[in-house]
């Protein structure tokens, strides 16, 4: 229990002793009372106006996900120092994080690593904006394509960790206009990068960035990136749970799940399902992953998962019926989970590392 | 026995547990009751539906949070009822932080305040909070950080409660 939480409950104890049950009804009973009147009023100047009405003589009628797989073991021990990543390849990734400074940097520092174990610092990525607001990076779902904000540049880079090509965003984003909470995302081939806004008031939309043009195409205010995948831009709108599953060309149109889901996975092999965890009912109820038909919006089925923690997020999929999940909130575990019979097995546990960035993931 | 019974009979054993909440909310007992009373009355009427739906205390739950932020964007002022003490008055540690607690929990936006409550008394999860207030988790990250940080530049003599590891990463 944190001390702001002690202190909420001291105050939460201080709340009078109440008997509010017949007070309640009573004034529910009042209510309908009100309620009943104003319709008979109503149905009375209804039938009056039908009647004038009836007088009168006149009527008025891809590239398949390749998911690197870390070992199960705690990503990186932190008495050994890990060296800056150099120029050049140095393959694909598993995953990056946000460590505590050694030298010459701030106080934090994002590191990646790669799916054979070794980390490396990116002292070119920006953690944080001078005002504090963490700046997120993207890997590829396939793990080749890093994507970072450089401080220098005042822009995204991309980087290729297979060759070690990297190229400059055409747009800049100037470092006080990145929000806090923004979102980052990167396209198999590097060629695509989305950047969004999630706040609702902000003036600085969302965008798609077309690499190689410089072309941008604003994203529609509501909806937040999610996923992308064969050239299809995955967002979400959470208010009604809504999925737009919009070429980077443009086009598509959204479909509306009927409930409230978080964590959507990238559209599965078949192409026309993903995978969301259900929130309906909650906290009372513990959230589920559905498979949902991203053309109908029909829930298809629940998928159970007794053994796994209640706050999961689906991201990439490994096979026809095994799709990635991860913790939601905290711990770095990630399951490869057979939606067909609710089986996970452990891909990797990355212990408590901190922003933990995994391939495929908006971040 | 009548047809309120299981209506009576739930606001018997978690109408203080709500109130609790309302309380938080509003910081104020009669705004709380008030506030708790017009959900409890809303309730009466779908209590066959709810109930058989198995989870009504979340749903009330999730109606007080709604109406509290729809009360606050109607200008319902609110009046702290304790006002920060004067130097040499003698209070422990912790009276001393709930006091000054409350008087920053009323200078917060309706939806700070929520946050604040869902996230760090309720302990619910960012998602939870998002579903409760219908918004994104990235809308709820960004409520939460702005929350802490105006607490902390209201009442800096706050920064021990608001220095633990789980809220410092909150408020990334």
């Amino acid at each position: 229990m944190t001390r702001l939480h002690r202190a909420l409950d001291g105050i939460a104890a201080e709340a009078p002793l109440v008997n509010l049950a017949d007070a309640a009804i009573a004034r529910h009973r009042r209510r309908r009372l009100v309620t009943a009147s104003l319709a008979a009023v109503a149905t009375t100047v209804v039938i009056g106006v039908g009647g004038v009405v009836l007088a009168t003589p006149w009527r008025m009628v891809t590239e398949p996900a390749v998911q690197t797989v870390a070992p199960t073991t705690p990503a990186v021990d932190r008495a050994v120092v890990v060296p800056d990543l150099p120029e050049g390849p140095v393959g694909r990734l598993s995953h990056a994080y946000q460590a505590k400074c050694e030298t010459d940097c701030d106080d934090a520092e994002w590191r990646v690593v790669t799916s054979d174990g070794t980390a490396y610092r990116v002292p070119g990525a920006l953690p944080r904006t001078a005002d504090r607001s963490t700046v997120p990076v993207a890997i590829s779902r396939s793990g080749r394509v890093l994507a970072y904000y450089s401080r220098k540049a005042q822009a995204h880079v991309v980087r290729d960790m297979e060759t070690g090509a990297e190229a400059v965003s055409p747009v800049k984003v100037p470092e006080k206009k990145i929000p806090r909470g923004a979102i980052l995302l990167v396209s198999d081939d590097g060629r695509y990068l989305v950047f969004d806004d999630p706040q609702e008031f902000d003036d600085y939309p969302g965008m798609l960035i077309d690499m190689r043009t410089g072309e941008r195409t604003m994203l529609k205010r509501d909806f937040e990136p999610v996923t992308i995948k064969d050239g299809v831009l995955g967002l979400v709108r959470y208010l009604e749970t809504d999925l737009w599953l919009m070429p980077v060309t443009g086009g598509g149109e959204p479909v509306r799940f009927d409930g409230v889901f978080v964590g959507f996975s990238e559209v599965a092999p078949d192409g026309r399902t993903v995978v969301a965890l259900d929130m309906t009912g909650t906290p009372k109820k513990k959230p589920v992953l559905t498979v949902l038909d991203v053309k109908t919006g029909k829930a298809l089925r629940k998928v159970p998962t007794p053994a796994l923690p209640g706050d999961l997020m689906a991201t990439v999929w490994l096979s026809e019926t095994e799709v990635t999940v991860r913790n939601g909130a905290k711990g770095g575990q990630t399951y490869a989970l057979d939606i067909t019979t609710g089986k996970a097995r452990l891909l990797a546990d990355h212990g408590d590392l901190f922003r933990l960035t995994l391939p495929g993931q908006a971040n | 026995m009548d047809r309120h019974d299981g209506f009576r009979e739930f606001v018997l054993a978690r109408q203080q547990a709500l109130m609790r909440t309302a309380y938080l909310l509003t910081g104020d007992a009669h705004l709380a009751e008030d506030l708790l009373q017009s959900v409890l009355a809303k309730v009466v009427g779908q209590w066959g539906k709810l109930s058989r739906g198995g989870s009504p205390e979340a749903y009330i739950r999730k109606s007080l949070i709604n109406q509290y932020i729809s009360w606050r964007r109607r200008s319902r002022p609110e009046l702290p009822s304790a006002d920060v003490p004067q130097h040499g008055a003698s209070y422990d540690d912790a009276t001393l932080d709930r006091i000054v607690l409350r008087q920053a929990l009323a200078r917060l936006t309706p939806r700070q305040r929520a946050v604040i409550v869902l996230r760090f008394w309720e302990d619910l999860t960012e998602a939870q909070t998002a579903e409760v207030l219908r918004c994104s988790i990235g809308n709820i990250k960004s409520q939460t950080h702005h929350a802490l940080t105006r607490l902390r530049t209201i009442a800096p003599e706050l920064a021990h409660l608001l220095s633990d590891a789980e809220i410092e990463e909150a408020a990334q």
